[in-house]
């Protein structure tokens, strides 16, 4: 990690903010990256990684991918601020593929440098000199492994959640990959549906209890 | 001490039932005094985020969970608290309280104009004589001095003003009342509703009866099936004080009302033994003021009633206000719930729904009525749940990246249906309030300690109902996944109630049949403290009734110079 990486200062925190405003439409003001520790505070080698993951979960088809539309650094934000339970402390006989020094003092997992560190051993080197296909690969190499019997506490997991959640409630995850309707006006109990319908994002009682 | 008008009521709280009495009574043609310890929030124009998109909000809705550890550690736990509507819960670091060792109670609170009525659920059920008569049956408590005939009228008046959407059912146990036409139940809720008919005819699943308008009601307009109510409603079309009471209490130009007010003490003189006013912090300055009035009702909500009540304890009433009994505080109860039964529901892959209906379905209660048929309880349970779509929030749990993983994610993903029982929670007198002697609020106020713990019959009741449960959804085609029979920490309903408890008896209960109390006569606490037994039904339209009722009986002995 270079001086410069390692050293986010309050402006870069602000400017980063600003690129994510303009990326996905949040207001700067609402954004809290400027909180953030400079021990917390993501390099621009970290930023690539995580909006290049980020787009090999969710990748662009007919409608933009999660890394086209800033979910990337949402990620990060979230990961700072602890969504879904990512700041809570995780003893090491739940993250076995955690070593100590992806851990901070209170026990919580910083998961930024973890997935760092992951791809760089399970890529041999430089994994964002990788092609989009050969990033995908390691990255479903890493989801197959959290998703293996029994490894309900891998990082990944709270990673991938986070990747969602940015992306189905960023504007097009929302409202052009899946609908949005915030007034429906009426409740229909019953429509046909095919194998082409679109759930709707907008269904928070499906968002809640998934 | 700024001491300001005298008023003919002061009623203490702007939630629910003190919505309801600030109606009623100013209706009545009294001038009224009504006292909110929160903030304004104005109908319509108070309401910040109600249309918000995810794409709005800096966490997407999903809130800053960093600043809720710190400053809303208990009310992060309740499920209508999320990054839209954390504006309408108390922060917890600066409302401070203590439960006891060994409880576990999270106290889910909103200290603003309207209280909880901005957020609450909605449900609205009446109780019935199974309910009334429970604590006389199996000897828990002590009697309710009213029966079902006393409170029916005024339900009807409470459901044609508020506007409740049901399905008239006919069930002795789950009352009919004034309905709008009902939602509609989903496909799956009707297949299932069939089938768990065809086994069991008498266990009855109907959509939930809701304070959610099918119709348009004067000024408030139709639900717009949009189930972001907590946010609160510009159309007013849920029923909350800002929708509904508060606008008819304005109208008659009676109301005063006073924001930011923690009442900290009601006055009492024992010379008339009555009541003659309140006294108050304004919470932003710190000012105290003080004003009087014919008489007082307390709807500050449940605890906070009885807080209020103890923190009113004088050299006449050493042990607090109107508690020459000594139960104050005493036997208070929350309905102990849990996730009873969760099944994927086969069968139904080509049909889907449009709109968020703003309510789930009902299962009624069918245990322990005519026959004593609880396994270690002599109560109910009912459930509440649903049948439902599950979203793109289920791709957390699959595996898969890509092209295929997201397309596999577009569709609505498989129907599940989700059983939450709620059971009746037995009042008992070591579950009680205290004041905290040593730890008090920013403005000197004791703190409540609470005191909690469900004991063997709810335990048992929520042992029945996943077996139940289970029983129901399999009958009905489904495969269950999952099943809890454990109630989570005290408060999780949100439902509660007592420590001022209605009774026949002075010598064991704080207030008579009209919500009144025994020892000081122009004292009326009509909210959830006033409750001597919890039934398995929501609470709040009884509530509501019962403050309606006695509105009318505190205005009619007003008139005739009793009080």
């Amino acid at each position: 990690m270079s001086q410069t990486e390692g050293s986010w200062q309050r402006r870069d925190f602000l400017r980063g903010a600003a690129l994510l405003a303009l990326a996905i439409g949040v207001p700067v003001a609402g954004v809290s990256l400027s909180d953030l520790d400079a021990s917390e505070a993501p390099t621009d080698r970290q930023r690539e990684m995580m909006r290049r993951v980020s787009q090999a979960v969710l990748p662009a088809t007919d409608t933009p991918g999660a890394g086209d539309v800033g979910v990337g650094d949402f990620v990060i934000l979230a990961l700072a601020h602890g969504l879904d339970g990512t700041r809570e402390p995780a003893g090491s006989a739940e993250i076995p593929w955690a070593v100590p020094q992806y851990q901070r003092r209170d026990g919580s997992v910083r998961y930024v440098d973890w997935l760092e560190g992951t791809l760089s051993r399970m890529g041999n080197g430089d994994f964002l000199r990788r092609d989009d296909a050969g990033l995908h690969d390691l990255v479903a190499r890493i989801d197959a492994e959290a998703f293996a019997e029994g490894a309900d506490a891998h990082p990944w997991r709270a990673i991938k959640g986070l990747i969602l959640l940015g992306y189905y409630t960023s504007e097009v995850g929302g409202s052009q990959e899946l609908r949005f309707e915030l007034t429906p006006g009426r409740f229909d109990p019953a429509l046909p549906m095919g194998p082409n319908t679109r759930a709707w994002s907008s269904d928070w009682t499906a968002v809640e209890f998934g | 001490m700024v001491d300001t008008a005298q008023f003919d009521a002061i009623v203490v709280g702007s939630g629910i039932t003190g919505g309801w009495a600030a109606k009623e009574l100013t209706e009545a043609g009294l001038k009224v005094l009504m006292l909110e310890r929160g903030r304004d929030i104005p109908h319509q124009t108070g309401y910040d985020t109600e249309m918000k998109k995810p794409w709005d909000m800096p966490f997407r809705g999903s809130g800053d969970a960093e600043e809720w550890k710190r400053e809303h550690p208990v009310q992060m736990l309740n499920r209508h608290f999320t990054e839209y509507t954390q504006g309408h819960f108390v922060n917890d670091r600066l409302n401070p309280y203590q439960t006891a060792p060994g409880t576990d109670f999270n106290w889910f609170r909103s200290y603003n104009l309207g209280g909880r009525s901005l957020t609450w659920g909605r449900q609205s059920y009446r109780w019935s004589d199974y309910d009334f008569a429970a604590n006389k049956r199996d000897g828990h408590g002590t009697d309710w001095p009213i029966r079902y005939e006393d409170v029916a009228p005024w339900y009807d008046k409470v459901e044609e003003f508020i506007g409740v959407a049901g399905a008239a059912e006919g069930l002795p146990q789950l009352p009919d009342g004034q309905f709008q036409p009902p939602w509609a139940l989903n496909a799956v809720e009707r297949a299932t509703r069939e089938r768990i008919r065809q086994r069991w005819p008498e266990r009855v699943l109907t959509v939930g009866r809701t304070a959610n308008l099918t119709q348009p009601l004067g000024e408030r307009g139709q639900c717009q099936a949009r189930s972001i109510c907590a946010r609160g409603c510009s159309y007013g079309a849920y029923f909350s004080t800002q929708s509904s009471t508060l606008p008819a209490a304005k109208a008659t130009g009676n109301l005063t009302l006073v924001t930011d007010a923690i009442v900290e003490k009601v006055d009492y003189d024992p010379a008339t033994n009555r009541v003659t006013g309140v006294r108050w912090v304004d919470s932003k300055d710190g000012t105290r003021s003080r004003a009087g009035a014919r008489m007082v009702f307390l709807n500050a909500g449940s605890f906070n009633s009885v807080q209020l009540m103890m923190n009113s304890a004088s050299e006449a009433m050493p042990g607090g206000l109107a508690n020459s009994s000594g139960v104050l505080g005493t036997h208070i109860m929350d309905h102990p719930s849990t996730l009873s039964a969760m099944a994927i529901m086969p069968g139904f892959e080509d049909v889907t729904t449009y709109g968020n209906r703003p309510t789930g379905v009902v299962i009624a209660r069918y245990r322990n009525m005519d026959e004593m048929d609880g396994e270690g309880h002599t109560r109910g349970f009912s459930f509440q749940g649903g049948a439902l779509q599950s979203g793109w929030t289920r791709g957390k749990r699959e595996p898969g990246v890509g092209v295929d993983f997201k397309d596999s994610l577009r569709p609505p993903g498989p129907w599940r249906v989700v059983l939450v029982a709620f059971a009746d929670c037995v009042p008992r007198a070591r579950n009680r309030l205290t004041l905290d002697r040593t730890k008090t609020d920013a403005h000197g106020i004791p703190q409540l300690n609470i005191a909690f713990a469900f004991g063997k019959e709810e335990q048992a009741a929520l042992a029945q109902a996943k077996a139940d449960s289970a029983a129901m959804l399999t009958e009905a085609g489904g495969h269950v996944i999952m099943g809890f029979d454990q109630p989570g920490a005290g408060g999780g309903a949100i439902h509660e109630m007592g420590g001022a408890r209605m009774g026949w008896d002075p010598a064991t209960s704080v207030l008579n049949r009209w919500s009144q109390a025994h020892d000081v006569p122009n004292l009326f606490v009509t909210d959830g403290a006033q409750m001597s037994s919890s039934a398995c039904q929501n609470p709040s339209l009884t509530y509501m009734a019962l403050t309606a009722r006695a509105a009318d009986r505190a205005v009619g002995l007003l008139k005739e110079n009793l009080i």
